[in-house]
């Protein structure tokens, strides 16, 4: 759902701010003081309409439910400008990125592309399959063909310590 | 004399982005380095990132780790996203005592080692500070004289400076010197710091493509012979992906699009099948035509 719906019959919710707050261990969001410097720069801003100093108000002001269940946070596009940027070190990069987590623990709709990489990870060890790829005269290569070496995936241990990991909160 | 450093080749590379690998793997013995894999990888944790942020920074830390197996001090790690989750994840496990310790019990399950003072290296950092422009110059065979590109250094090398980054985060210049090296000039150009749109495939991939296609045609106003690269995402953008960004902008694209080893390679007389030349779905044909045989 789209932030300006969910915001129509928000609550703040002080709990939840602070589980942003202690997942993003020790930045200064609260510093903030809205210079847009980063909104200005945001290249999502252009195409998707992310404003990330208006997602660091919220987070503030406690509206992390309804952000976290928003579209807007999965619109960012990781450039790092606005951690770059921030004269506050409020980055909301990290803010962006706490806010997902907190959508994936509460089972919140996640774009499909996060959690696939994710079970291909516990299968090979890596976020993407093998491929073979075409060239533009229509010629086929894999790995073998471009006598590149074997790619050899990690063991079974490996998988327990990923799931290990994956189930903490 | 040979100097031995550990490469991570991270996702993208080893399973498509081969013509980056290729290159890499020509180019570097002829300027006295050798390439050494680390065995049985993981994903560096960039797209974990989203998910899990704890679990992330395992995955980052499980490179290190195996890099620390090698025995070797340096880890070069050709993609920007690598190196950046990496980086991070270094910083984030030194500042929180209770994840440091988690991930040291878990990786010690497996017989691995965390290692956080391994350094870090992109290639473009590597070539520039490391082996040097002086010995790069020195190797060149074939200079590119005549040859105008744009560079493209992407987001994540140089962003967020706290961390220690490649290159100045608002004007890099490292990767237009090495091209000034083979001999060929570079433009400065507005559109320089704009992101390829590769983290936005996940979740909007048009506004991923109409990011990719904005820059190109910006680019072709400018009158280059090609786009330089050195990011297997970008890779995955500007050139694999520049054909589908075309019906995103609604214009004809056709920039050249070659990562910096692949130039390299070409001026250090390599042939171009054995840079992956042919695998480039870009019109590389038109910067290989200026290059004299």
């Amino acid at each position: 759902m789209g932030l300006t719906d969910l915001m129509s019959m928000a609550k703040s919710n002080a709990e939840s701010r602070g589980k942003i707050l202690s997942k993003l261990g020790g930045r200064e969001l609260v510093n903030c003081f809205q210079c847009m410097k980063c909104t200005s720069g945001c290249t999502a801003l252009k195409l998707l309409e992310l404003k990330p100093h208006e997602i660091v108000k919220l987070v503030n002001l406690g509206f992390v439910n309804e952000l976290a269940s928003s579209d807007i946070i999965w619109t960012c596009a990781t450039c790092l400008k606005c951690v770059e940027r921030c004269p506050q070190k409020a980055s909301p990069y990290h803010v962006i990125i706490a806010l997902r987590n907190l959508a994936v623990e509460r089972e919140v709709k996640v774009p499909e592309g996060y959690l696939k990489a994710v079970s291909q990870i516990l299968e090979t060890g890596l976020a993407e399959t093998i491929q073979k790829v075409v060239t533009n005269k229509m010629e086929t290569f894999d790995r073998e063909s471009l006598k590149l070496p074997k790619v050899t995936p990690p063991k079974e241990s490996f998988q327990h310590a990923f799931m290990k990991m994956l189930e903490e909160k | 004399m040979i100097l031995k450093v550990a490469v991570f080749w991270g996702c993208r590379i080893l399973t498509s982005q081969y013509a980056y690998e290729m290159s890499m793997r020509e180019v570097f013995p002829k300027l006295n380095s050798e390439l050494v894999d680390l065995p049985e990888t993981n994903c560096c944790g960039d797209p974990v990132k989203s998910v899990n942020a704890s679990a992330a920074n395992y995955l980052a830390a499980r490179i290190l780790a195996l890099a620390n197996e090698s025995g070797l001090e340096n880890l070069l790690i050709p993609c920007n996203r690598c190196h950046f989750a990496i980086s991070e994840a270094k910083a984030v496990i030194n500042k929180n005592g209770n994840l440091c310790k988690k991930i040291i019990d878990l990786l010690k399950e497996e017989g691995l080692q965390y290692n956080p003072h391994i350094r870090i290296w992109h290639v473009i950092d590597f070539l520039h500070d490391f082996i040097g422009l002086g010995e790069i110059k020195v190797a060149v065979q074939k200079p590119l004289n005549g040859l105008k590109f744009a560079t493209h250094v992407g987001c994540q090398i140089i962003r967020y400076t706290d961390l220690g980054r490649v290159d100045d985060s608002e004007s890099p210049r490292k990767l237009d010197e090495l091209v000034h090296t083979l001999g060929a000039e570079t433009v400065d150009y507005a559109e320089k710091l704009d992101c390829c749109g590769a983290a936005l495939m996940h979740s909007h991939p048009d506004s991923a493509l109409s990011l990719t296609g904005t820059k190109i045609k910006a680019l072709q106003n400018l009158a280059v012979d090609g786009l330089v690269i050195s990011c297997p995402e970008c890779g995955l953008m500007f050139d694999t992906k520049q054909k589908d960004a075309q019906t995103v902008v609604g214009a004809k694209l056709n920039m050249p699009v070659i990562y910096y080893t692949q130039l390299l390679g070409l001026a250090l007389n390599i042939r171009a099948e054995e840079l992956g030349l042919h695998l480039n779905q870009s019109p590389v044909d038109k910067v290989l035509w200026h290059i004299p045989v």
